[in-house]
């Protein structure tokens, strides 16, 4: 006994999963648990009750969560709404700090090549004529920039790019492409390009950076 | 040991086979034993630069389908006394009739006789290309003056460095003209070499003698006067480690007999 919990929580019920138990001890203690709850006469038939699973220090197969899933599915007003658990798998880390990080990238992009990164950028090496630098995230360049720099790949346009990006081909942000050669304005050397509110990409100076995407700075450095 | 090194470009025109044919000269008049490679399989034509396009019995294909040996494929240059030798391309097949083992196998037999061995690289990038460059432990990348030359050999130079070769490719810039790089009509060697961000080896001048010695089917390198001559001696020298410096820009004015006179009397 004592493989399977149930707490109370400001947001419903939480089903406290032993990771030291074994799963048929638990399915076996869990079903007993749904039983006596549901023979519980103070309980309102009528409304449906949702149960957060806590697996702890365990990961679920998905093998294992159908199991659960079945043993809830025979109680009508019972069902799962999330499972959470204190552990994650470590490619699913790797992506996220992949994800989060700024990569800090000084390669030469050559004509031809096709350098694509998930996360931010920060940029110190070169992109020729007719290379790519393809990035999930934001994209800071003090490197130089004369072929293709394309930010929030491929439909992330709240990603940003900062830095000289006056001698490059094409500006890609997400969907969205300019062709540099094409555009009137004079584009300085610390330029930030976003996608505005109508969905274009347009070109600012770096000062402007914390209005349009304040977001981009929580997190860091604190107050 | 022998030194393998890939001659290639990218673009095609720009001079990959007659670098090749010269750079080959040029060594084997320093005394080093050299085996030229041709890769062009369907378009050969280095055995035409050296004038050697009568003597093909065998080449690469029938050694690589072991119709011949490789000594037997071997066609020696008289010219040279046992220094110079040409492995020659297959006409009546295409690129795919070789397998990148083999040419690998092919250069790794004929490393340990030789001091140099030079693969003329055919245009492109497919299968021809990655023959080519499997066997190699050097690179040298041909390019012109010209923009699309310039690209395509940036491209190349990409595809090299994953082939992780001994050492990172060299540059030559061919068919320059002096004129137009004075003017500005031309790109910059400084500019190119900088763009491409790898080590120039040398530059060639155009010169009209290279397309005259490459109908004769004699390769430039053997005439001794020539401009273009001597920038191919210079670059094999640089291949032996030598330090030569780039011949200069500079247009040798050809002063006409009184100005020459007139130089004595002016004031300095």
């Amino acid at each position: 006994m004592g493989a399977v919990v149930l707490k109370g929580r400001k947001d419903g019920y939480e089903l406290i999963l032993k990771a030291d138990a074994s799963i048929e001890s638990i399915i076996v203690e869990l079903k007993e648990l749904l039983d006596n709850l549901q023979r519980d006469e103070n309980l309102k038939k009528d409304t449906q009750f949702t149960f957060q699973l806590n697996t702890g220090m365990r990961l679920l197969s998905s093998e294992e969560k159908k199991q659960f899933e079945k043993l809830f599915s025979e109680y009508s007003h019972f069902s799962i709404y999330k499972t959470v658990s204190d552990v994650v798998n470590r490619q699913d880390a790797y992506d996220f700090m992949d994800k989060h990080n700024v990569h800090v990238n000084a390669a030469t992009i050559r004509n031809g090549q096709v350098v694509t990164i998930t996360g931010d950028v920060l940029f110190l090496g070169y992109v020729h004529q007719g290379g790519i630098l393809r990035v999930t995230g934001n994209i800071y360049i003090l490197g130089d920039v004369a072929g293709i720099v394309h930010a929030g790949f491929e439909d992330n346009s709240t990603a940003i790019i900062a830095g000289k990006i006056g001698n490059a081909q094409q500006v890609r942000i997400g969907d969205l492409v300019d062709i540099m050669e094409e555009i009137d304005i004079a584009i300085p050397d610390h330029t930030v390009v976003y996608v505005n509110d109508l969905h274009k990409l347009s070109y600012t100076k770096v000062d402007e950076l914390k209005s349009i995407r304040p977001k981009l700075f929580v997190g860091v450095g604190g107050f | 040991m022998g030194k393998a090194i890939v001659i290639t470009s990218g673009k095609g025109g720009v001079g990959k086979t007659t670098t090749t044919a010269n750079l080959g000269t040029a060594l084997a008049m320093q005394g080093k034993k050299v085996c030229l490679i041709d890769l062009d399989l369907g378009l050969r034509n280095l055995d035409v630069v050296l004038g050697l396009d009568n003597r093909i019995i065998y080449t690469i294909v029938d050694v690589a389908e072991k119709r011949a040996k490789l000594h037997q494929a071997l066609i020696k240059d008289k010219r040279f006394d046992n220094k110079l030798f040409l492995l020659a391309a297959a006409q009546n097949t295409d690129k795919s009739a070789l397998e990148p083992e083999e040419v690998e196998a092919i250069v790794r037999e004929l490393k340990p006789e030789f001091d140099y061995i030079l693969l003329d690289c055919p245009a492109g990038i497919e299968q021809g290309f990655m023959n080519a460059v499997v066997g190699a432990d050097q690179a040298i990348v041909v390019s012109t003056p010209e923009l699309p030359a310039v690209r395509d050999a940036d491209r190349v130079v990409g595809l090299l460095e994953k082939f992780d070769l001994e050492e990172p490719p060299m540059l030559v810039i061919s068919r320059i003209r002096k004129h137009m790089v004075k003017n500005g009509d031309m790109l910059d060697v400084d500019e190119i070499t900088h763009h491409l961000g790898i080590k120039l080896i040398g530059i060639v001048f155009d010169d009209d003698e290279v397309i005259s010695s490459t109908n004769k089917g004699e390769p430039i390198a053997l005439n001794d006067k020539n401009i273009a001559a001597q920038c191919f001696r210079n670059i094999a020298r640089r291949m032996e480690g030598q330090t030569v410096p780039l011949l200069t820009m500079e247009e040798e004015k050809k002063q006409g007999f009184f100005t020459r006179i007139g130089a004595w009397f002016k004031r300095s």
